[in-house]
Order: C-alpha cells, then structure tokens, then sequence
C-alpha cells in the first residue's frame, strides 16, 4: 500500500474544474515532483493534501488513514512556501522553534532540537537575526528548518526555490535532497521547472490541466514520453503532426504526432552514407543560439524548422546558411499521442 | 552652492510651519502664566492658576473620567475589529469589501446627530441599552471605528497574513490560535497609531459626552467648559495640562514601541559580537 494515495481527487473553483478525478500514489521514503504549467493544479493538490484546501470530491488516505477531513493541524504534514512565510516578528530560534512550542516539549530539549535542525541547514549564529535580516536562500533554510523540526509524516515544499537566483538554486536543491535522504523523510514538491524536478526527484508526475499527464521516473519520462503536451513541456522535443513527420522523412503519414528530442539528431556538413536505421535528412542552418554547454541550431529542412542540440566546442560550429546534413536514428523518433 | 539655498529655504520653511502650529498652545500657555494681558506683553507672572486647579479635589475626577472614557471604547473597538479581521482573513475573504464600506460610514456621521439619535433610539429601553456610560463607550466605539479598522487594514496589507495563518496550522495551530500568536503581533505598529489617534480624538470630544453623558458623567471637557466662564487664565491652565496629558500618553506609547526594537536589535548585536570574536 503506498504511504500516500490520492483517490479520484476533484476540485472546482467556480465553473473551473482545477483537479480533475486525479488518481496517485507516493511511495514511503521518496521524493516525488508534481511538475507542470502555471494553472494545471499541482499546487492545488498540494494544497488539499495539506488540508488547505478541502476536495470536493475523493479521499486522500496518508500511512494507511484517510485524511480527507481532518484539519492541517492534525494531519503531521509541513509545508515550504514560495514566499517563505516566516513569522516576521519571531527571531530564527522563535520561527524555527514555533511548531514544537505547541507540542509543549520541555525547554532544554527544544533547544537541542531547534540547534540540531540549524546546523543541519547550516545556519548556524543567526539564533537572533529576523527574517528581514536574512538573505532569500537563508530565509528559505529557515523555512525548510521550521518545516522538519516537528517530524513530520510529509514534507510538502510549494516551488521553494522559485524565488532565488540560478547559482543558490543549485546549491539548495542539492541540500534538500540532501536531508531529504538523510531523514528519510516523503516528499512531495511542486514545481514548474523541468530541470528541478528531473534533477531532484525520484518519480515525476506531469500534470495538465488538472489531470495527470504521465508519471515516471525522470530519465523515463525525459527518454519516453507519452503525449505532446509531455514531450514538448520535457527536453525541448521537436514535435511534429504525423503527416508534417511523413514529408519530412518521405513515408507514408503516421496516425499519431512524432516526437524527437535535439539531442539526438547528429549533424554533418559532408553527405552520410545511407543507414537503414536512420533518416538523413538534407537543411539549411537558419539561425543557433548558445544554452549553456550546448548550442542549438535551428534547420530548415524543407518547409519544417527543426531544432537540434550540439556541445559546444568552439572549434566546430556550424554557421547561418550552411547547408548540413541532419541524422535521426529511427528509434529517436518517438509516436505520441 | 544651490543646495545650502535650498537646504535654508526647507528650513525656513519647516521653522515657519512649526511656529504657526505651535503659536496657538504657546499663546495659551503664555496667557496662564500671567495676570493681565490688555496691552502688547502680559503682566503678572503668576503660577497661582496652576496651583489652584491641582488643589482643587474636583478637578481630578473628571481628569480620570476622560482617561477613561478615552481608553476603554478604543480597546474595546480594537478587539472587536481584530476579531472581525480574523473572519475575513480566514474564513471569507470576499467579506473585504462590504467590511471597508461598513468601517468607512462612520466618517460621515455627524457627533451631534450620532450622539442625539443614540440617546433617542436607547433611553427608553430597560438597562443595560439605557445606561449612559454603555450608551457612551459604544458610541465612541462607532466613532473610532474608521481609524482602528484603517490602521488594522493597513498592517495586514503588509504581510501576507492568510499564508502565516496556513503556516502556522500547518505547524499545529488552530486557526484562531494562529491569527492570534502570528498576526497580531505583526497588527501592532498599526494598532499603536490608530490608538494614540483615536484616544486623542475621544480625549478632545466634548460634544458626544456632553449629550449622552451629561451629568451622569463629568469630564475634563465639561470642566473646562464651567470654567470657560469663571477664568480665562485658568482655562488657558487646563487647556495646557490636558494637551501635556495627552502627551504624554503619545509619549509613553512610543517610547515603549522604541524600548521593544532596541531589546531586539540589541540581541542581535550581541549574537552578531558574540560570534565575531
């Protein structure tokens, strides 16, 4: 039985049915992602499960009780914001310390907890300091400490990182996946941000428009996705309708849309021999930009613009208006629906 | 060069502006310190007024009656209107709009015609609608209400109180609980302003009271107004000493906001020393 499961989970605001029958499991012990747009629900079901919201219709069942109507206060779940929401009158010690003053634990032995769980976000020192005082990423360590001092059953953290620079991003994201693993604590996180959720979690489920799109591990649903809306929200998947796909390769038109992520289509400036495996297919370099490590070429190939993806190495760069050769393994080019 | 012109011309604005807006007070209190004032200087320097209104036994009553009647309805509204807040934020958010038209009417009811239509309304009704003092502090309550409800609006404009409310439950906390140990706090450079307004409003109201008070409750202000006809000098006098009250009571205030900061910065000061060293 998994630690969390949501059954036939609906909401609606209004006319606007944001969760729609939604059906979900989270194992113990894991990090699982609720990735999507901005409007497909996932903050909603987070929400509900926190006991923020109250569904309007299904059960959320969470260590084998059914949670459905319980207030947040009884549920041992925690939640990190988006904006954080420390108490802005309370010191750090007082923010983090909040949850258990309830709890009536005796004075000495909340001290050592709330010294514990700050030195493990490392933010050691900063006792006295006000929210105010602190920088965003110490705000959030903040947050994320107040959240697990009081054990709880769930971590929820809404797009936690939404709201910090590239650089710290990357560092808190290695550190909560760093305590996550250290407690062995469930997580579930909601973001909109592919490269998070594929770098941090242990299952994904992509979510649209309140339904659930596809779930699977990150290198699963990155290497195989089901739908469009999956391909194109994933690895930047050059999508194409069936028979814009049949004229491209010159095959007959396919029922479903084709799917071909950038980084496997091999470009060449000389003529390949012919592979049985592949399609060589002939274009013009109409314009590259740099993404990082990689460079990202678009080539006209016919009337079809395609993206593909190289490393950047400065000594081998094609430029705009080059005639080139593009190579697809046949197995690259994937049927979604 | 132009900037000193301009930093002479700010501050001759500010001296001019400060002088016109204490002249009034330091003429009264000019005109309590002397005798006789019928040519261009007063003479006569007497404390006698003053000595006269702190050796009246009666003069004290009505002093601790406004205090009183200054104080209670303000604390009294303000609870109401935290309490109020609490539905909204929590529970009907959508409530906002008619809660701001509802504090907002206030303004423009008159102190006389609140004041005439209460006593009409309630008089005639068995205690405790017919009680002059209820009748009173429930009628400055309405008064007020404009400022408490503005300066309560106006802090939790500044925080995102409905997500520290959800955190706090989420931490354990009721969610009346949560609003009170969470939000509350942070109402409370808002609550301080409102206050010090509203007492001072209710302090400085001799209309209101002198028509459902009455007799029934003698304040400063009544003082003032029998005395307005025995001595011009001694009026100045009172005047003076129910402003330096007031005051006060401003002063007291705020230098207890101010002790609150510098106990927190303070700590800060010594954790930041602390770990320097």
């Amino acid at each position: 039985m998994a630690f969390i499961q949501f059954e036939h989970i609906t909401k609606r605001f209004g006319r606007n049915t944001v969760l729609d029958d939604i059906n979900l499991d989270v194992e113990k012990g894991k990090l699982v992602t609720l990735l999507g747009p901005s409007g497909c629900g996932k903050s909603t079901l987070l929400r509900c499960l926190a006991g923020l919201e109250n569904p309007d219709g299904g059960r959320i069942i969470l260590d084998g009780e059914d949670i459905t109507n319980r207030q947040p206060s009884e549920r041992k779940v925690s939640m990190v914001f988006q904006q954080y929401s420390l108490f802005p009158n309370m010191n750090v010690f007082d923010n983090i310390a909040f949850g258990l003053k309830i709890q009536k634990i005796p004075q000495k032995q909340l001290r050592t907890m709330v010294e514990e769980m700050m030195a493990m976000v490392e933010l050691q020192g900063k006792e006295h300091a006000l929210p105010r005082h602190l920088s965003g990423g110490q705000q959030q360590r903040v947050a994320l400490a107040r959240s697990l001092v009081t054990r709880p059953k769930v971590l929820l953290l809404d797009e936690p990182l939404s709201a910090i620079d590239a650089k710290l991003r990357k560092s808190l994201q290695h550190r909560i996946q760093q305590i996550q693993r250290e407690l062995n604590i469930t997580c579930v996180f909601v973001t909109h941000d592919q490269d998070e959720a594929i770098l941090m979690s242990d299952i994904i489920h992509l979510m649209n428009q309140g339904t659930v799109e596809q779930s699977g591990a990150p290198i699963e649903l990155y290497t195989s996705p089901k739908t469009s809306f999956a391909a194109s929200f994933i690895g930047n998947y050059n999508v194409l309708d069936g028979a814009a796909f049949a004229k491209l390769v010159g095959e007959p038109a396919k029922p479903n849309d084709v799917a071909i992520r950038p980084e496997t289509i091999n470009l060449t400036l000389e003529a390949p021999q012919m592979q049985p495996d592949a399609y060589v297919l002939s274009g013009e370099i109409m314009e590259f930009s740099p993404h990082g490590n990689v460079i990202r070429y678009t080539v006209r190939v016919g009337e079809q613009d395609i993206h593909a993806d190289a490393l950047f190495r400065s000594f081998k760069l094609f430029q705009t208006g080059q005639k080139v050769y593009a190579i697809v393994e046949k197995r690259n080019c994937l049927p979604v629906m | 060069m132009a900037n000193r012109g301009k930093q002479k011309l700010n501050l001759t604005i500010m001296v001019l502006l400060s002088a016109y807006l204490i002249l009034p007070l330091g003429l009264t209190f000019l005109y309590s310190l002397f005798q006789e004032w019928t040519s261009m200087l007063p003479t006569g320097f007497t404390l006698r007024y003053y000595v006269d209104l702190f050796q009246d036994p009666g003069f004290y009553l009505p002093i601790l009656r406004t205090l009183i009647i200054s104080t209670v309805p303000v604390l009294l509204c303000t609870a109401i209107t935290i309490l109020a807040m609490y539905v909204i934020v929590v529970h009907h958010p959508k409530w906002q709009k008619y809660m701001q038209i509802f504090c907002t009417i206030p303004y423009s009811l008159q102190g006389v015609i609140l004041a005439i239509s209460i006593l009409a309304l309630y008089s005639g009704l068995p205690l405790p609608f017919s009680d002059r003092i209820a009748m009173l502090v429930c009628t400055y309550c309405i008064l007020i209400l404009p400022y408490i409800y503005r300066g309560i609006q106006n802090s939790l404009n500044a925080i995102n109180a409905r997500q520290l409310i959800e955190a706090a439950m989420l931490l354990g906390y009721k969610p009346l609980a949560a609003y009170l140990r969470v939000v509350v706090p942070n109402l409370l450079s808002g609550i301080t302003v409102s206050f010090l307004l509203s007492v001072s409003l209710l302090f400085g109201d001799f209309v209101v009271v002198n028509i459902i008070g009455g007799s029934y409750y003698p304040t400063a202000q009544m003082y003032l107004y029998k005395m307005m006809f025995r001595s011009g000098q001694q009026t100045s006098a009172m005047i003076v000493i129910l402003f330096a009250l007031t005051l006060l009571i401003s002063a007291g205030v705020l230098v207890l906001q101010q002790r609150n900061k510098k106990s927190v910065a303070h700590k800060q000061e010594v954790a930041d020393g602390f770990h320097t060293i």
